[in-house]
């Protein structure tokens, strides 16, 4: 697997003014993968980005690409393209000429340039805008030529900071998938930087969550999902509920007064834990058969499911369910172990309880 | 309400402008006196031209216009585009260095010129009245840079670099295209600035090389010819035009 790897970040750390944005990232990242650093803002996920590109230079650590360390090497050396958050297309070419800007610094052939040009606005459905200037594009085409602009130098590693992040919801879904698929066909590897969770959990082979100029949990959109490392990646990914518990022994847990049966072992005795529950896999019950009872405090329809936040032992639990209980009524509680997931609790503060979406 | 409105700002034009009306209808006077009209006459305008002192200080006046526009519009381009790449104090304390000779009275800028070129004993003339039009024209070319640079987007150059520019090719190709249009509105301004300036001019000058303002005050004092009148009013129409020119520019950018 060593061979595969492209870029790999070793022991970066950046800081600005006295203010640490990286401590110390070690990260790699394989061919024809597709990665992406999700984090808050501020987290250093853009910072991480530009180093990679080159505009940005590490306090200490290395970048290795190829195997070679590239860490003093200038942007227009390095043999990767990026796609900037707002697009920084240049207004005063033209469509065509954004997009050659590339290949004419190559000194390629007029021809060589114009097949390549044609092919290019063919990739990101914009046949025949040539001769358009940018400023005249919707932002979703200026999102498609900034995407070609890199494309087109056949980069090996394309690096996209925040891409759809201008666009709206219905767009910026449609781009994900066009994304995902372009890089499937070119073979090209993409590293994206957002801070939308589900953009990462759609698109991604590999998700890197960082969290204050650092990578909390390397994994695929699954792992990630299902078996978040602490509190912060559960509640950053997906909607969560996390309960303050103790391991009262392997296989069994107590939180919310109860104890629950679950599958994680290796905790220790009377240890205190972080115990995670997705609203969706919470179980609505008949009052007498629930492992715990509670009251239905508040329900909203969202669409596919009615979520309810229901107070059961002395927590307030949401759930995400398909049908509608009303307001008021008791109902009983139930999770299989297997939707237990038990975590080591934070040692730092507990971040706020922000969620992205 | 509305008629007194009228008549109230129709009054401040008419004392505005009444001097350069006076000065235009005189130039166009046939006889010599300024008491008295005697016809119209394009006769001032015809000794203008030829009267080999005011043409040699037409040529000075526009070639030093021509020269100090280039060089202070290239120094004060490149200067805008290093004091944007700048952190943020810095860069104001650039902006604050750079807005104090504006708003520095003419003559202080021309007598400290002056002393200057005397200190450090050069002699006067054509060279020393051009680069004391370039200095005051400088300050005028960043700030109408600054906004453009300002209005890119701040990614622009990164992006230039990304696709392979070296930073020299990105500064032409990407950056200089993109504040083009402040750089000329720069350019004209200091033509203008040049072009009207009197005080400046006459401190950094000897009085073999005169420029059309400087000429003009000297010979008022040994009493006004009608042909300066021509002259006046010439200047003055040839500086509306340039101001209508520029605030245009200006306007269009800002839109």
């Amino acid at each position: 697997m060593e061979e595969q790897r492209l870029i790999s970040l070793e022991n970066i750390s950046k800081h600005y003014d006295g203010v640490t944005v990286l401590d110390n990232i070690n990260l790699y990242i394989r061919k024809k993968e597709f990665v992406t650093l999700l984090g808050p803002s501020g987290c250093g996920k853009t910072t991480t980005l530009r180093i990679i590109g080159g505009f940005e230079t590490a306090d200490s650590g290395r970048v290795m690409f190829d195997s070679k360390d590239i860490s003093g090497i200038p942007p227009y050396k390095r043999r990767v393209n990026t796609v900037f958050q707002k697009y920084a297309l240049f207004p005063h070419l033209n469509v065509q000429d954004n997009i050659a800007f590339g290949l004419k610094l190559k000194k390629m052939p007029k021809d060589e340039i114009a097949r390549k040009v044609d092919y290019m606005l063919d990739l990101v459905n914009l046949k025949g805008y040539h001769k358009r200037s940018v400023e005249s594009l919707s932002g979703g085409q200026q999102q498609r030529i900034a995407i070609a602009r890199a494309l087109v130098n056949e980069p090996e590693v394309l690096l996209l900071d925040e891409p759809l992040g201008a666009l709206d919801l219905k767009l910026r879904k449609e781009m994900q998938l066009e994304l995902k698929a372009m890089q499937q066909r070119l073979g090209i590897t993409f590293l994206y930087v957002t801070h939308d969770q589900e953009e990462a959990l759609t698109m991604s082979d590999t998700i890197v969550v960082m969290q204050g100029g650092r990578i909390l949990q390397i994994g695929t959109p699954k792992s990630i999902y299902d078996e978040p490392q602490n509190a912060f990646v559960a509640n950053f990914i997906g909607e969560s509920n996390i309960f303050p518990g103790v391991m009262v022994r392997d296989e069994l847990v107590h939180f919310c007064g109860v104890d629950f049966p679950c599958v994680d072992s290796g905790f220790g005795e009377d240890k205190p834990v972080d115990v995670v529950i997705r609203p969706e896999d919470i179980l609505l019950v008949g009052e007498d058969v629930g492992q715990v009872t509670g009251v239905i405090k508040s329900v909203l329809f969202k669409g596919v499911h009615y979520e309810m936040m229901i107070d059961a032992g002395h927590s307030i639990w949401k759930v995400h369910s398909t049908t509608m209980q009303p307001e008021g009524s008791r109902v009983g509680l139930a999770v299989v172990p297997f939707n237990i997931h038990i975590m080591h609790p934070m040692e730092d503060e507990k971040p706020t309880e922000e969620k992205a979406q | 309400m509305k008629l007194l409105k009228r008549v109230y700002l129709g009054l401040i034009l008419f004392f505005l402008y009444i001097p350069i009306i006076v000065l235009i209808v005189q130039s166009f006077n046939a006889g010599k006196s300024r008491a008295k009209w005697e016809g119209f006459s394009f006769h001032w305008y015809e000794e203008l031209i030829h009267d080999p002192n005011i043409m040699n200080a037409l040529v000075i006046t526009l070639s030093i216009a021509v020269l100090a526009a280039l060089f202070s519009t290239i120094l004060g381009t490149f200067a805008a585009i290093g004091i944007h790449a700048m952190k943020r104090r810095p860069q104001n304390l650039m902006l604050t260095l750079n807005n104090i000779p504006m708003t520095m009275p003419d003559i202080v800028t021309g007598i400290s010129l002056m002393l200057l070129f005397i200190f450090t004993q050069v002699e006067r003339g054509f060279v020393t009245m051009l680069l004391a039009h370039i200095t005051f024209d400088v300050p005028y070319v960043i700030l109408s840079v600054m906004p453009k640079l300002k209005q890119m987007n701040k990614h622009s150059y990164e992006a230039a670099l990304d696709l392979g520019a070296t930073p020299m090719y990105a500064l032409f190709h990407v950056i200089l295209p993109e504040v083009m249009p402040g750089v000329i509105t720069g350019a004209m301004l200091a033509f203008t600035l040049s072009l009207d300036d009197f005080t400046i001019s006459y401190f950094t000058t000897n009085p073999l090389v005169q420029n059309l303002s400087t000429l003009i005050y000297s010979q008022a004092r040994k009493g006004i010819k009608p042909t300066m009148n021509a002259l006046s009013a010439l200047m003055f129409v040839a500086l509306l035009v340039l101001l209508l020119v520029v605030n245009r520019r200006t306007k269009e950018e800002d839109a």
